[in-house]
């Protein structure tokens, strides 16, 4: 499984940044795909990327709802919400797991031979601080003139666009070292830090600060597949524990809002406590199906 | 199958096609056709 996982993620991240003539013509793909959001952070500014980033579109969709006019249909970015939404009821937080570029690139460094630490739990809360307020309110809130709001993550935090845009672009495009300031070194210095820490931390992105893996999370206790946790086979040996990325204990938590799906406690358990299946519905309360208790039982 | 899950599958399914049929393909064309510079931290 481990290495099936490893193969998906290649697959994915190569697969959707595909587009290798950058060099020779447009500077960004600019084909019919674009208009496909990633079901992964992946910032539609690379210069290979054919899809288009579900978080920076959310935040360009809510910072242009004070453009709207009477009149006019307004763009509440419901295509987004639903693909997301859909993607997030079905697999929860799979798709960091298995599809997010950035969450590889984390994976990958992880793998450097270093020491290791745990993440201090109450920093997991970050991300829905920045789920909230840079990308819902900031850009809704904080207007420019024309009345246009700004994609705050995208120009505040994002690493995986400092990373797969940003970089890429300042070297492709030379004419743009004379715009770059605060914004751009500020963006340098997070993804720095976060790509050394990511050396010593599993996944300290995903866990700390990423959107939509905080937007995904939402739905992790209602999934339609889910990790089933049986009982009646553990024995308490907590190699699940060991190797997840996140820090999820299977046995106390399940349908935690980190579990990224990943799939790596399902290798470890030897004894079978775990499954990867469709949930099933909750069994009716007994006093329904059987009568009330002091009935007796039928 | 769990009735939540269902339930949400439904919801955002009719929210993708409203999305889709308001317009909001052509806009995110639109806007994944320009670099973002607030992306590249420049804008």
């Amino acid at each position: 499984m481990v290495s099936f996982r490893w193969l998906v993620q290649t697959l994915m991240a190569l697969g959707t940044n595909a587009y290798l003539l950058f060099p020779f013509g447009s500077v960004i793909y600019q084909g019919p795909l674009k208009a496909v959001c990633h079901p992964g952070l992946n910032c539609y500014s690379c210069p290979a990327a054919l899809l288009s980033c579900p978080v920076g579109a959310v935040q360009n969709f809510i910072g242009s709802l004070r453009l709207w006019s009477p009149g006019q249909w307004p763009h509440l970015g419901l295509m987004v919400l639903g693909y997301l939404g859909f993607i997030g009821a079905v697999v929860g937080r799979l798709p960091c797991g298995w599809i997010c570029p950035f969450g590889f690139i984390q994976d990958l460094l992880y793998k450097i031979p270093v020491r290791k630490f745990n993440l201090w739990q109450p920093l997991r809360y970050g991300k829905y601080v920045v789920l909230v307020v840079f990308v819902v309110l900031m850009p809704f809130f904080l207007i420019d003139a024309v009345g246009l709001g700004q994609p705050w993550f995208c120009k505040l935090i994002c690493p995986s666009g400092t990373l797969l845009g940003a970089i890429p672009l300042i070297f492709l495009k030379p004419g743009l070292w004379v715009t770059v300031g605060f914004y751009f070194w500020n963006k340098v210095t997070i993804l720095a830090v976060i790509l050394v820490s990511a050396a010593l931390i599993s996944r300290p992105f995903c866990r700390v600060l990423c959107p939509l893996g905080a937007f995904y999370g939402l739905f992790s206790r209602n999934t339609l597949v889910h990790l089933e946790f049986i009982e009646g086979n553990c024995v308490n040996c907590e190699s699940c524990v060991r190797y997840c990325p996140t820090g999820v204990k299977p046995y106390l938590d399940q349908g935690s809002r980190e579990c990224i799906m990943c799939l790596k406690c399902l290798d470890a358990c030897r004894f079978r406590a775990l499954d990867f299946s469709i949930r099933r519905p909750l069994p009716e309360p007994e006093s329904q199906s059987q009568g009330p208790s002091w009935l007796g039982k039928k | 199958m769990p009735k939540k899950a269902l339930w949400l599958i439904i919801i955002f399914t009719v929210l993708f096609i409203i999305g889709i049929n308001t317009g909001d393909l052509d806009y995110l064309l639109n806007l994944g056709n320009t670099i973002c510079l607030s992306c590249i931290g420049v804008g």
